[in-house]
Order: C-alpha cells, then structure tokens, then sequence
C-alpha cells in the first residue's frame, strides 16, 4: 500500500497531459447548462473528477502541495453564501426569492438564461470542491489494521 | 407493466444484499443498487412512448417530449444519495480502523 507514493510513470504522464482537458470539459458542461444536458451537477463532479485523477496518480502528499486546501475550503464554504446573497438579490430587485434581475438576452445564445448562468457556476464550484475534499478526507485515514 | 416489475425485481436484489451478505462493502453496494431500483422506476414513470427528451434546441420544431420533472426529482434523489453514501463510507472506515475487519459478525463490541 504505497499510497503517498504514487504510481508508474505512464500514468503520471498521461495524467498531466489530461487533466487540463478534463477541467476544460467540466467548464464547458457548466456554462452550457442551461442549453444542453449538464449544468452545475454534472460539471461540477467532472471538476472534482479531474483533481481525484491527480490525487491518484501522484498521491496525498504532493497534491497537498500542487493545490492550496485551505483555500479550497474556503471557496466550498463560501459558496453556499453567494447562493444566498443572489437569492436575496432576487427579493430586493426582481420580487422574489431567486427571481431574474439579469439581462436576459436572446434564445439560444450563450447569455440567454438571466441569473441560472451564475447559479450554476456557484453550483458547479460547491459540488465540485465538497465532493473532492470529501474523498481528500476519507484518502487521510491509514489502512493498516486496526488495534 | 413489466419494466415496474423489473424494477421491483431490482429493489428485491438491493435487499438481499443489505440482509444477506456480511461484508459491509457489500451492503454498501446493495444500498446503492436499492437506491438506482427507485430513480429508474420514477424516470420511467414520466415516459411517454414516441416522445423524445425535454430539451429544446435550435432549429427544431416543438414535438412531444417526456415529463421533465420527474428526472429533477431524480437529480436532486442522486445528489442526497451520494451524500448519505459518503457518510456510510467515513463510517465504514473508521470501524475498520477500530476492528480491523469489515465482516459485520465480527464487529460485535458495543464499547471500549
């Protein structure tokens, strides 16, 4: 069980070429939620995806030096605020609770959605970061027998 | 009738597993399989035959579509589900670091 010591180095390389693919592709299924299937979900989990391939192939230790947890951390646990704050931007400037006050541009267009565009990034920051901090956590627990 | 039947036969698997197996990776996946019994019956439930998905694209013309709300519904099951699944599994974990085993016979000690 050499966990923090990563694996070969064909999986290393390949990891590094694909892992900015990977992000890009769950960037991509974010902003076209409101188009296509996807949305802040499913782009999200591809997000988190994409840092569990890193974590595995190079192990704990060193993506506890490439990405700044505590940061990430921060980000996951802000998130959920800045859900609240445009819900309540809604109620100030369009009458309801997570009403449209954006511009709502034209159908079909990239900005055609109003305020569900932010929405589903914020969405797609919060699945992505909780689910790769979750695995990140149970990662730390040793394996060796117990007692 | 027969695909809701099918899907009951599904849910009965994920209750054999939970009841039978003694591994807890086992029931772990049992549940799981329980939980995809469910979605898929309530995804089927807003089938319509001859309708296509419920997504509107450009240049298309407006045709009968399937019932959008019950895979919402199942999104939101799915997201629930992972949550309670990762909270199985950091329980999993640590009472395998406790007792060294994950076979449910073994893990008799209420205490200590």
């Amino acid at each position: 069980m050499q966990q923090s010591e990563g694996m070969t180095i064909i999986v290393k390389t390949a990891t590094r070429i694909t892992v900015w693919i990977i992000l890009l592709y769950g960037i991509y299924i974010i902003f076209h939620g409101h188009l296509s299937p996807g949305g802040g979900f499913g782009g999200g989990v591809i997000i988190a995806l994409a840092f569990l391939n890193v974590m595995l192939a190079y192990g704990r230790k060193y993506t506890n030096n490439w990405l700044n947890i505590g940061f990430l951390q921060d980000v996951e646990a802000s998130s959920a605020l800045m859900f609240l704050v445009l819900g309540i931007l809604g109620i100030s400037l369009g009458g309801a609770f997570l009403a449209n006050f954006m511009y709502k541009g034209k159908l079909f267009d990239l900005i055609s959605s109003g305020t569900i565009l932010p929405l589903n990034i914020i969405i797609g920051i919060k699945v992505g970061m909780s689910l790769f901090l979750v695995v990140w956590a149970l990662a730390a627990t040793n394996s060796e027998k117990g007692d | 009738m027969l695909v809701y039947i099918l899907c009951f036969g599904l849910f009965l698997v994920g209750i054999y597993g939970v009841i039978v197996k003694r591994d807890l990776v086992k029931i772990i996946l049992a549940l799981g399989i329980q939980g995809y019994a469910v979605n898929l019956m309530i995804v089927l439930f807003g089938y319509r035959n001859g309708s296509i998905y419920p997504i509107l694209a450009k240049g298309k013309e407006p045709v009968p579509m399937v019932d959008p709300l019950p895979q919402a519904l199942v999104l939101t099951s799915i997201v629930i589900e992972l949550g309670t699944t990762a909270l199985i599994v950091a329980l999993a974990i640590k009472l395998f670091e406790k007792y060294g085993t994950f076979d449910i016979t073994k893990i008799r000690r209420l205490s200590g």
